[in-house]
């Protein structure tokens, strides 16, 4: 029931989500909300949050495949197919963001390896072969599984790498205080293994077939999230408090945006209420603890929470002007400083997760993810 | 105004007039202010050309207020006319671009900012030069500041690093430019830039929702021939076609570069009104930039980045 409302809610997504692209492709940016001065918007947030399941989503298949823990014994292929889902719609996302989209074997042809934003292109394109890689040897293979921790501890290594690259990408730009701590790059692979534990959790609550260690297993990733979340929340108690006690204005006016700003919803609702505390509540509740409909829940409130705190920490800094004159220096479209994603931003977001969501449930209906056995021997 | 100061205004008046009637009788200097860009080219050739039409008439020059000798021009335009073309004698490495606009000078009148757009044929939402203004102080003591602000030109750029592609760098001038055709339009300098000195170019139109116009010069039908003229940036001539570059690349004040090639100097520069914006070459001592970057009221943006912007600014 739940794949069929799940599919349902794909499909209108991804038709909704075409006209988008259809936008797009046709006036180009034109129709995009960000500009010149909130120079990145929600396509560079939703690939910060892709890009962050994938790398968290891969983190945790390493349990099985690469440290064995018996008790996820059996959840590696799950969690590989949901980073190769999620990594192609992260670059789905910025791909679209991209002026020139179809230049980008540029970054191939002449990289500049001093730029983060071409590691992490060279990164991806060797991470995502890794992630298909696995999960071959995984549904394929399973009989050669020494060929997979070889693959995992890259993987392993790439995933965190990738993490904390996003963190640069960001904290890299000198000129933008709420960006530029050196504690950015270290949170990132925090963050993308908070949203693995989290897409496991709603796998393992709504997808996986029943097993008698269900429930031990939904334990186990509940207070991994939990303490995942207190972490994060401690990140940004730092993050803020050092802001604001610095006083330095162009931090401070960042973090007010955050927490009092037009967008504060976004941050005490989603982000905090939904998204950490409510969960870290019902995930610690004796009642709901092990309960996998909960479970599930609680793992798509994580990463619903954590789309918002994406977008917290890319646009508030974009809309602190590097110059305070620049608001009213000079009229036109795209010269503002204040961002909302435009429809056609939102079709084209929708559309995307529309469209990774049935490509997962496709994967989980015609792929062997929870069987132990290769896909022709099931047959 | 004392008599003797009248006498004086006066004189200089008539031999004014008087010079500028004999100007305009000789053909070929008046064909050359037609056009102040070839004009601005050769300031020698002009000297002459002025020297020649007056020395005809030689009354009508003789209490001539300014200075024709072209090592002391009249005007700083031509003065730093003279010196570019200086400058261009020299190899590319050995110049050093710089850019200093004088605050005292500047009344916002934004005739930069629309040269600018004129002359690189900027579309909405593409601006390389904005003049930033500040109302400062309280009544009865207020004034209003303005701070033109082109690319700082940085030494050391953060622009430049970050791009994945190398589309952005620091030409052999020492002028940080972009590749149209290599930048992938990814932004991440836009967001590295301190001074918010890159524009994105969307693709939208002037005339873009407004009403056709067959057969007049108003609507789309006329203007919009006029929008998707070539553009000349960087000495390479350029049709705005949508999917094509310049739409979906980065854009930015590239000093004129394409200009400074023909020996011209910056369009900003040669339409300021108020004659604030200076232009040269800084590794040439006898210039007037250079002379005026080692005055003590001199400031540049954000200096405490490190970042060396070639933009100086007199306050």
């Amino acid at each position: 029931m739940t794949k069929k409302i799940l599919y349902a809610l794909g499909g209108v997504a991804l038709v909704f989500g075409t006209w988008g692209f259809f936008d797009r492709f046709v006036a180009g940016h034109a129709n995009a909300n960000y500009g010149s001065y909130v120079v990145w918007g929600l396509w560079v947030a939703m690939y910060l949050f892709f890009a962050g399941v994938a790398a968290g989503s891969f983190m945790m298949s390493t349990l099985d495949y690469l440290f064995e823990v018996p008790l996820f014994k059996g959840t590696g292929r799950a969690m590989l197919w949901a980073a190769l889902i999620t990594l192609p719609a992260a670059l789905t996302s910025i791909g679209l963001d991209l002026g020139h989209m179809e230049r980008i074997y540029k970054v191939y042809m002449r990289p500049n390896f001093f730029s983060v934003m071409a590691q992490m292109v060279w990164g991806y394109t060797i991470f995502g072969g890794i992630i298909l890689a696995s999960l071959v040897v995984a549904i394929r293979f399973p009989e050669r599984k020494k060929w997979l921790k070889p693959l995992m501890a890259f993987g392993l290594l790439f995933s965190v790498f990738l993490s904390g690259g996003v963190g640069a990408l960001l904290g890299v730009n000198a000129s933008r205080a709420y960006w530029h701590v050196g504690l950015l790059p270290a949170q990132f692979p925090v963050f993308s293994l908070a949203s693995g534990a989290a897409m496991m959790l709603l796998i393992m609550g709504w997808f996986a077939p029943p097993d008698t260690r269900r429930s031990q297993q939904i334990r186990v990733l509940g207070l991994l999230t939990v303490s995942l979340a207190v972490v994060k929340l401690y990140f940004l108690w730092t993050d803020f408090s050092q802001s604001l006690y610095g006083q330095i204005p162009h931090n401070v006016d960042a973090v007010n945006q955050v927490l009092f700003g037009r967008y504060w919803w976004a941050f005490w609702i989603i982000q905090i209420a939904l998204g950490t505390v409510l969960p870290i509540i019902l995930l610690l509740h004796p009642k709901f603890a092990r309960h996998s409909v909960v479970a599930g829940w609680m793992g798509l409130l994580v990463l619903f929470g954590f789309t918002a705190a994406r977008a917290n920490i890319v646009f508030p800094a974009l809309t602190v002007p590097e110059l305070e004159e620049l608001r009213w220096a000079f009229s036109g479209p795209h010269l503002t400083f204040d961002y909302f994603p435009s429809l056609m931003e939102w079709a084209v977001t929708i559309g995307i997760t529309g469209g990774a969501t049935i490509a997962f449930l496709l994967g989980l209906d015609r792929l062997p993810i929870f069987s132990s056995q290769p896909r022709e021997v099931t047959q | 105004m004392t008599q003797s100061e009248e006498q004086k205004e006066r004189s200089y008046s008539s031999t004014r007039r008087d010079f500028l009637r004999a100007l305009l009788g000789v053909g070929g200097a008046a064909a050359a202010l037609a056009s102040m860009d070839r004009l601005m080219a050769n300031p020698e050739a002009i000297l002459e050309a002025i020297n020649r039409a007056t020395g005809d008439q030689a009354t009508a020059v003789a209490d001539f207020p300014f200075a024709l000798d072209p090592t002391d021009p009249p005007d700083v335009l031509l003065r730093m006319q003279i010196e570019l073309h200086r400058a261009l004698q020299k190899r590319p490495e050995e110049r050093r671009w710089v850019m200093v606009i004088d605050l005292r000078k500047c009344v916002g009148c934004h005739a930069c900012t629309i040269a600018c757009v004129a002359e690189n044929r900027l579309p909405p939402g593409v601006v390389y030069r904005p003049v930033l203004e500040q109302e400062v102080g309280t009544f009865p003591n207020v004034t209003r500041t303005f701070l033109p602000k082109p690319c700082m030109q940085c030494d050391n750029p953060p622009c430049v690093p970050v791009c994945p592609v190398t589309a952005t760098y620091t030409n052999e001038e020492g002028v940080v430019v972009v590749d149209y055709d290599q930048c992938i339009g990814c932004r991440a300098c836009m967001t590295a830039c301190p001074y918010a000195s890159r524009t994105f170019d969307f693709g939208i139109q002037y005339v873009d929702n407004t009403p056709m116009g067959n057969g007049t010069l108003l609507g789309q039908s006329g203007v919009a021939p006029m929008e998707l003229l070539p553009v000349f940036e960087y000495g390479r001539s350029r049709e705005r076609v949508p999917h094509h570059s310049p739409i979906g690349n980065v854009r930015k004040c590239h000093f004129c570069l394409h200009r400074i090639k023909e020996g011209m100097l910056p369009a900003c520069t040669l339409t300021c009104i108020g004659r604030a914006t200076l232009f040269g070459d800084a590794n040439d001592p006898e210039s007037l930039v250079a002379e005026m970057i080692a005055s003590p009221n001199v400031m540049r943006l954000k200096e405490e980045l490190g970042t060396e912007p070639r933009v100086y600014y007199l306050v």
